[in-house]
């Protein structure tokens, strides 16, 4: 009977959820409008973006119909699509900002990392949902990362840092609400942490070359390579958690042994990654962080983009300049204005009281996710909209914070708001499936 | 679904994680756009607007007759908006364009370019843009982005060289007079400052604030719209009571004269307007307006900007004669009867001390002494009068004072006699007296003090201070400020000896060594000096005053030639010329049609 149905499919939705993607929507479309306001090729933008809108309106639909249960069973299928989608865009991708992450399709691009993102999702949910009884142990959480490490691999071989950087903690984020130990992901957010860490550490130093004339500098410095000095580090942290562990059972603590190993790991394994990490990372990359560090360092350069977003948005005060008066992103200041900065564009012409709203609303859509969570029926619906969640809230926390400089400059968009066609029809598709969840909250 | 219970634990923690990480970006927003607005905001009026500087007109000078001796011409500079974001190799695409304009290599011009980038603010590459060249760069202009052409006032000098040393030139601002006019309003790095003359001494006056014009940009340097026009506010005017004519006049016979170096002072005696203060050789204060690339090398230290009017310090010779005999007779040490007998030398114990002609002077009394100079009866005079009441007197006519001219580095020269030595070696002797007698030896005078001494003279008794800035006015007219004479010092002298040595004066330039000064229809009195100088030929005085017949003195004058020889000789003809250019129809004074 599809009237009952339709009726049910509208009793049940989180209609909440759907105004406020709504809401966002229009102030992405309001911000990228303006943003692209003065650019040449205005027009184009604008089409392109409201033809996203128009097939994310029905990737919003097909995601909400087709029960998310589909996935779990299809899950080995999307993890085989997913791999093929980036082995495809490394071989026949088209190269754009120094990244092979394109399709060129007739009537715009697509950017298949963005699809292989909800679909490992749904790889590592269904992988948690069988092994769900042992989530507490080490095998379990290793094996989601070994799961998901083809997929990581081939995004960053595009290479494309920013999509690896939101994936991971979504990764560690769905372990999370699966019950893993907290020991076990503090020990993984340090490995991460490590082997992010220790680039910035070295690009750091190479900044500021008379901090390595000092001891921990210069020690620091010298790890940045497999050299002598690097594993004699290595072993002389070995022996002193050695020393550690026989202190302290002197002292008859009752710690086990696996403590101490897994910190070795942690710092040997992190440190290792981060050479590996620092010798793949561009020369752009490595500037970002630098205009991170110390933003002084080049004023004209890379750290023009932080100071600019920073101008934009403090400039905007209490009630902003008004919608397609800001001066900073309509003459040009302000770079990547209606793509990865677009969040300064809201806090400068809708100033502190936009930006702030645009804050709420996104928290707001986040809250209507944690609830498609809490409500949804299985394991595997819960695990989704987790994913789901972590995947947003990551977004937001990393373009945001990276617009106020409160992180390293990331170039990741803000899902909604800013302009990309490929993202904006994903996210409109991934609230759908989150929608699916929440619908579908009652045993039917 | 065992776990069931924790994982929903769980998703609280998430929800909370998030809720604080946004919670931490709502308070850095909080920060930067309420608390930091107001600097940022200036950060984001700084990125999108350019301030071109437009100079303002300086103040004009005038001289006393209303001609214009210090204006302004409109200029094209070339003005280059850096964009703020970095391309260089559009750059020397733009230096190669410009080089052959400008006529400079396109490494300098690139050079420019480069420092406008790295500091982000507007430069001038091209000042006084020739008509010509301004078409083609104002085809340029719609080429090139970030090219502006902009009108400014430029300082121009209409007579030239006239007056160089007393008007001074300008410059470039060098660091350390911005710090001291920084708090002033109106000054830049690149504003252009009074270096020397009237021009530096009056520079807060003349200095005009300059003007702007507020230009919105974009990021690539692209002008967008003018959002304001501040205008200019000129300069306040300068007038002289210097008369150009005379001026001219006194140059031109200098540069005409036996060496061509050397000074003028004429001034009116009865209120130290100075109406004529020439230095030969001079320069022409244009030179330094220019853009130096243009004219070649003319650098600072080549212009003779030694002002020998003022700077320049000389034995005053015959002319301090005067001062003798006003202390011989006001001191009552002889009458102007009295006759010397001057065989060409005269002896003083073992030494011989010449009279200027050989073959001397026969007997001689006052008056025919001063006609004729001679040396020996001022010689015996002075050893009446004696060393120290001679030193009192110069002193008391200003030798070795200075007279307060409001020009730099007037030197006071330096006083002669038993009291400047006391204390000192070789002590005084009477071959002392008898050189300064005739202003020989140690004594120094600079032209200027000779000008106030001859004008107390003409004043009989009182010297006024040489002024030459009659009144400064504001743009629009108002007088902020008027000289008004200022005396100096009192020469308290009985009036017969004022008459006597007005009498010898008169004498001399009418049948004596001043005759070559005579000019007909005037009172001239004079005295010619001659200045040994050990280093060469001697330098030629002769100062002067003069005035219709039945009226006071109009002018008192001293010229000063280097290298001269005989005062009567080489100043006398220069004298003359200059006093025809006072008294060429001029208007008669105020005073003058009141007594008619």
């Amino acid at each position: 009977m599809p009237f009952v149905a339709r009726e049910t499919i509208r009793g049940r939705m989180d209609w909440t959820l759907v105004w406020a993607t709504v809401a966002l929507l229009f102030m992405g479309t309001l911000a990228v409008a303006s943003a692209s306001w003065h650019l040449p090729y205005s027009n184009h933008i604008l089409q392109k973006h409201f033809l996203a809108l128009g097939i994310g309106a029905f990737a919003f639909l097909a995601g909400l119909s087709l029960n998310y249960q589909v996935y779990q069973d299809q899950s080995k299928a999307a993890y085989v699509v997913a791999i093929l989608l980036l082995l495809a865009v490394l071989i026949f991708g088209q190269t754009l900002r120094g990244t092979r992450g394109w399709f060129r399709l007739p009537f715009f691009s697509f950017q298949p990392s963005e699809v292989v993102r909800i679909l490992t999702i749904f790889v590592v949910a269904n992988y948690l949902v069988h092994r769900g009884r042992w989530v507490t142990e080490l095998p379990v959480v290793i094996g989601t990362f070994a799961l998901a490490a083809p997929v990581l691999a081939l995004i960053l071989a595009e290479p494309d840092l920013s999509s690896t950087l939101v994936l991971f903690p979504t990764l560690l984020c769905m372990l999370f609400c699966a019950g893993a130990r907290p020991s076990h992901l503090s020990a993984l957010a340090g490995y991460g942490l490590v082997s992010f860490a220790m680039p910035l550490v070295w690009t750091y130093l190479s900044l500021r070359p008379e901090r390595t004339a000092s001891g921990l500098g210069g020690f620091l410095g010298s790890l940045s390579h497999f050299s002598l000095t690097f594993f004699l580090a290595l072993a002389g942290f070995a022996a002193v958690l050695a020393f550690l562990y026989w202190f302290h059972a002197k002292m008859r603590f009752q710690l086990p042994w696996y403590y101490f190993a897994a910190l070795y790991l942690v710092l040997a394994g992190g440190l290792s990654t981060g050479i590996l990490v620092n010798h793949a990372l561009k020369d752009y990359q490595k500037k970002r962080f630098v205009s991170f560090l110390s933003p002084e360092a080049d004023p004209r350069g890379s750290g023009y983009n932080l100071r600019q977003a920073q101008i934009a948005l403090g400039s905007g005060g209490f009630w902003g300049k008004g919608m397609f008066s800001g001066t900073q992103s309509q003459l040009g200041f302000l770079p990547e204005r209606h793509t990865d900065f677009v969040f300064a564009v809201i806090g400068e012409e809708l100033g502190f009281l936009g930006a702030l709203f645009t804050l709420g609303l996104y928290l707001f859509v986040l809250w209507r996710l944690v609830m498609a969570a809490r409500v949804a029926r299985d394991e595997f619906g819960y695990l989704v909209a987790c994913g789901l969640t972590g995947l947003f809230g990551f977004h937001l926390l990393i373009n945001t914070g990276m617009t106020v400089g409160l992180l390293p400059v990331a170039g990741v968009p803000l899902p909604m708001v800013s302009y990309g066609g490929s993202s904006l029809v994903v996210s409109l598709w991934s609230l759908g499936i989150a929608q699916s969840v929440y619908m579908r909250r009652f045993m039917l | 679904m065992s776990q069931s219970i924790a994982p929903r634990v769980r998703l609280d923690v998430l929800w909370i994680f998030l809720y604080a990480s946004c919670a931490i970006i709502a308070l850095r927003l909080f920060d930067l756009q309420l608390l930091r607005h107001e600097a940022l905001l200036k950060a984001a009026e700084r990125n999108r607007t350019q301030l071109i500087f437009t100079t303002s007109p300086r103040g004009r000078i005038f001289d006393r007759n209303g001609r214009l001796l210090a204006g302004n011409r409109a200029t094209f500079s070339l003005v280059y908006l850096p964009p703020k974001t970095e391309e260089t190799e559009e750059l020397e695409r733009l230096a190669r364009t410009l080089a052959s304009t400008l006529k400079q290599t396109p490494n300098e011009i690139m050079g420019i370019l480069q420092r406008a980038l790295k500091r982000g603010a507007p430069v001038r590459l091209a000042q006084g843009i020739p008509w010509q060249a301004m078409f083609q760069l104002s085809e340029l202009k719609t080429l090139v982005r970030g090219m502006n052409l902009v009108v400014e006032a430029e300082r121009t000098y209409p007579y030239g060289a006239l007056g160089s040393h007393l008007l001074g030139y300008l410059g470039n601002m060098e660091t350390k007079y911005l710090g001291l006019l920084r708090e002033a309003e109106g000054y830049r790095m690149d504003s252009m400052i009074g270096k020397a003359g009237i021009e530096r001494l009056f520079e807060r006056d003349l200095h005009g604030i300059d003007g702007g014009i507020l230009l919105e940009v974009d990021a690539g340097g692209h002008l967008k719209r003018v959002l304001d026009r501040i205008p200019f506010r000129p300069g306040r005017d300068i007038t002289l009571t210097l008369d150009a004519q005379v001026q001219e006049a006194a140059e031109n016979a200098l540069r005409r004269s036996v060496s061509g170096k050397g000074a003028v002072v004429a001034m009116d005696p009865y209120t130290g307007e100075i109406l004529a203060l020439a230095s030969q050789p001079g320069f022409d204060p244009n030179w330094f307006v220019e853009l130096p690339t243009e004219k070649g090398p003319r650098t600072r230290h080549q212009i003779p900007e030694f002002n020998l009017a003022v700077q320049g310090t000389y034995p005053p010779g015959s002319i301090l004669k005067i001062v003798t005999a006003a202390a011989l007779f006001n001191e009552g040490r002889a009458r102007p009867g009295d006759r010397v007998h001057c065989p060409g030398y005269f002896k003083l114990g073992d030494r011989t001390f010449k009279c200027w002609r050989k073959e001397g002077h026969g007997d001689v009394a006052f008056l025919d002494a001063m006609r004729d100079s001679c040396d020996v009866y001022f010689y015996q005079m002075g050893l009446k009068t004696g060393g120290a009441t001679l030193e009192r007197y110069s002193r008391w006519f200003g030798v070795g004072e200075p007279t307060h001219v409001p020009l730099p580095g007037e030197a006071t020269g330096n006083a002669f006699g038993p009291m400047a030595r006391l204390g000192k070696r070789p002590r005084w002797r009477k071959g002392d007296t008898v050189n300064l007698s005739i202003g020989q030896g140690g004594i120094l005078v600079t032209p200027i003090q000779m000008a106030a001494l001859i004008g107390t003279v003409a004043t009989r008794g009182t010297m006024f201070r040489p002024q030459f800035i009659s009144r400064i006015s504001e743009p629009d007219g108002e007088t902020i400020f008027q000289t008004k004479p200022e005396v100096l010092r009192q020469v308290d002298i009985k009036p017969e000896i004022w008459d006597l040595l007005q009498k010898s004066l008169e004498r001399v330039v009418e049948d004596g060594t001043g005759k070559k000064c005579r000019v007909p229809g005037l009172v001239v009195a004079g005295k010619t000096g001659t200045a040994q100088n050990p280093r060469g030929e001697d330098h030629a005085w002769f100062v002067a005053y003069a005035g219709r017949p039945g009226e006071p003195p109009r002018v008192a004058l001293v010229v000063l030639i280097q290298h001269g020889g005989h005062g009567g000789e080489t100043a006398g003809p220069v004298a003359k010329e200059i006093l025809e250019a006072v008294f060429k129809d001029r208007a008669p004074t105020g005073e003058a049609v009141g007594r008619l």
